[in-house]
């Protein structure tokens, strides 16, 4: 039995950033790079089927990104992931999460897992559409915001607790293989252990490219990306002012401000 | 960091160049902040290298809280605006440091940081209230603390009416500069002048005789205002007035009583919160119908014994917990609230210095993880079982093993491998441990370890022997 995992390496932003020149992003030099924390409850999940399976239950780590990504697989690795993949390959430089959902497929089809994990989104990007995609590209059932589950290794169906509006729960039994979109809360993800992370230094990560999962560079990248992104930039800032003094002195200078939006 | 290349750094041998060493063979850049300080200018160069060398380092290092000032010292000599910008936001950032900034700061902005920050001289601060133009400069140096009296009346005279509010609640406001806000500020200003501890008494004087429950409230919470003007308004018609009047500390102990049955709980409330309180008071304000009233008793270390024992019989459960955590709860009622329904009360009981070695062996089994924790930090509880308890798999059950004084040397050995990063920082600089227990953690696959393991080794360098 095999859970495959979807991970993403998320930049975090400072207060303070540049953007860069092309102002379609922000200067790389401003960006923390971390393990997505969706994705920590996605893996969470997987180790908890995992432990308390009597079978045999492998967690394999999948990511898409350049070499950098290796840290946050090697965090997955730490926790108690049995395998961690990379794929990249220049020509998917501008990849949009539709095909990043490709990409993920196309693994998938190369590793034949028994389900498929992903965060509900990524804190950087915040599209939510990786993990749907991953399943539209398969023709695999999902079910997306997932805040309980309910599945043992080899059943021919999962029970998922789906988290909606106004904090109610949505029962769903979803059949297997599936891809489901994990949501923050679902369980209390560990902290990887001393050993687990010099362990963790010492496994490979095994590197896919676009031919190892039966792709060409004309199904990914910026071309066929259905979406892009025209510019990034900080919108102004609106003005607030506390206005003191007594009501009358309050009162007064409100008439100012009225009267000098409108010019008087 | 590189591996591989470590050296072994035996601790006899611990001397600020042996540590500079390490830092510079591992290139790990959490390493060089730590021991850049302890370097000579030499090696301080070779570690500028690793701390600098890449842009986004650089970055981090001028953002980070922990960063030290002699690296932000470092840092202010390159020509990088966002650098700039993030050393004059770091709170960490010394005064030296923000005068070197301030001579060649010429973006508003960035000053408007410099007013701002806590570690700005006096003198720099005076010279942007003197130069300044930028209204929103000037705006937030009357709010800085190190703000001068010198500077807080220069700001008064250049702008007048503008800051009133800031200059009259800050710290350093003279009496003269209180004086002259109280005579032409607002209600807001006027009640920030007269709270202030260096209002003169005139002042005070005259604001008891106006009838602004907002200033009176004020002037109620003064410890320096008279003992009349606090009589007077103990009978003010307003109940936020008498709350001031009731929580000031200077208040007459013969005014108590009265407030004591003010009709409003706000007012009971802050009377109850006292320690002053004599028998009687205490007694009539452990029957009050206010449950917030009760818990202020129930944890007063003069409530007597009596009365703690009928506040332990609550059901309000926050009161008995609030007996329970009374410093002078005796070991009877401890052993009673042990075994309470409440885990929050029981908490209580495991967190009280008070409670013996036998109280924490029976809460050692309890399943509450507060309770767990208090067990964990409380110096009576015997050795064997805090050391069971650094097995928990709840690191707030861990942590409160390393926050115990009393844990030993061998149990806290037992966290050092702590797969929660804070608990292994907190080992690192803990008086427990010896050097050769510490000394792993200094490449620790976590970077705030292996930086605060290092300053505890680059702590230890006689400052003789520092750079």
């Amino acid at each position: 039995m095999k859970i495959l995992v979807a991970v993403k390496q998320v930049a975090a932003l400072d207060e303070d950033f540049e953007f860069r020149d092309d102002e379609l992003d922000v200067d790389e030099d401003f960006l923390l790079y971390d393990l997505n924390e969706w994705d920590d409850f996605s893996l969470e999940e997987a180790m908890r089927i995992k432990e308390a399976s009597e079978g045999e239950v492998e967690v394999v780590v999948v990511s898409v990104g350049p070499d950098r990504v290796d840290e946050s697989l090697r965090k997955c690795l730490a926790k108690g992931a049995d395998r961690a993949i990379r794929v990249w390959d220049d020509a998917m430089e501008g990849s949009d999460s539709i095909t990043v959902g490709r990409i993920l497929a196309a693994v998938a089809k190369k590793e034949a897992p028994d389900m498929i994990f992903a965060g509900v989104q990524s804190s950087d990007q915040a599209n939510a559409s990786t993990g749907i995609s991953t399943a539209a590209h398969l023709d695999w059932p999902h079910a997306a915001v997932v805040a309980g589950l309910e599945y043992s290794p080899g059943a021919s169906k999962a029970v998922v607790r789906r988290e909606l509006e106004g904090g109610t729960l949505q029962e769903v039994e979803v059949a297997t293989p599936s891809v489901l979109t994990i949501q923050l809360g679902i369980n209390k993800p560990r902290y990887a252990s001393l050993r687990g992370i010099k362990q963790a230094a010492a496994k490979p990560i095994e590197e896919m490219s676009l031919g190892d999962i039966g792709l060409t560079p004309a199904d990914v990248g910026a071309d066929v990306a259905l979406s892009r992104v025209r510019r990034m930039y900080v919108p102004p800032k609106g003005r607030a002012a506390m206005i003191e003094g007594t009501v009358a002195e309050q009162a007064a200078k409100i008439i100012a401000i009225i009267k000098e939006y409108k010019g008087e | 960091m590189k591996s591989g290349k470590r050296p072994v750094l035996k601790l006899p041998d611990i001397t600020a160049q042996s540590l500079v060493t390490v830092a510079l063979v591992s290139g790990d850049l959490h390493q060089a902040a730590a021991v850049y300080g302890i370097a000579e200018p030499g090696a301080r160069h070779e570690l500028e290298s690793i701390l600098f060398g890449e842009r986004r380092n650089a970055l981090t290092l001028a953002r980070w809280e922990h960063t030290p000032a002699a690296v932000l010292q470092a840092l202010a000599r390159l020509s990088d605006n966002a650098i700039r910008h993030r050393l004059e936001k770091n709170a960490g950032t010394s005064g030296r440091t923000l005068s070197q900034l301030y001579q060649s700061e010429s973006n508003s902005g960035l000053v408007g940081l410099i007013a701002q920050h806590r570690h700005t001289p006096a003198t720099v601060l005076e010279s942007i209230a003197a130069g300044s133009q930028d209204e929103a400069v000037l705006k937030v140096l009357a709010t800085n603390p190190s703000a001068s009296a010198k500077a807080l009346r220069t700001l008064a005279s250049r702008r007048p009416g503008e800051f009133d509010g800031a200059l009259a609640s800050h710290p350093s406001a003279p009496a003269d500069l209180l004086e002259s806000l109280y005579a032409s500020g607002s209600d807001y200003v006027r009640a920030a002048v007269v709270a202030h501890l260096n209002c003169r008494k005139r002042v005070l004087a005259q604001a008891a005789i106006g009838g602004d429950p907002l200033v009176l409230r004020h002037l109620a919470s003064n410890p320096r205002a008279p003992a009349e003007i606090l009589a007077r308004l103990a009978r003010n018609p307003d109940a936020s007035v008498r709350r001031a009047v009731a929580a000031n500390p200077t208040l007459d102990k013969g005014r108590l009583a009265a407030l004591a049955d003010d009709e409003s709980e706000m007012v009971r409330r802050a009377v109850a919160g006292r320690d002053d309180l004599p028998p009687a008071i205490l007694a009539r304000l452990a029957k009050d119908a206010d449950h917030w009233v009760r818990q202020r008793i129930a944890r007063q270390p003069g409530t007597p014994l009596e009365l703690l024992n009928a506040l332990a019989n609550e059901d309000n459960a926050e009161v008995r917990r609030a007996v329970a955590r009374n410093p002078k709860c005796p070991a009877s009622l401890l052993e009673k609230l042990a075994c309470d329904t409440h885990a929050w009360v029981r908490a209580a009981v495991a967190y009280q210095p008070k409670a013996s070695p036998g109280l924490m062996k029976i809460l050692s089994v309890d399943k509450s993880v507060d309770v767990l924790s208090g067990v964990a930090a409380n110096p009576h509880s015997p050795q064997m079982l805090i050391r069971r308890l650094t097995q928990s798999a709840e690191a707030d059950v861990r942590r409160g093993v390393i926050l115990n004084p009393s844990a030993s040397r061998q149990t806290l050995r037992l966290l050092l491998q702590d797969p929660y990063y804070l608990h292994r920082v907190l080992l690192a600089g803990h008086p427990a441990l010896q050097d050769e227990d510490k000394w792993p953690l200094h490449d620790d696959p976590d970077p705030t370890v292996r930086f605060a393991t290092m300053r505890w080794f680059a702590g230890k360098v006689p400052a003789k022997r520092r750079a």
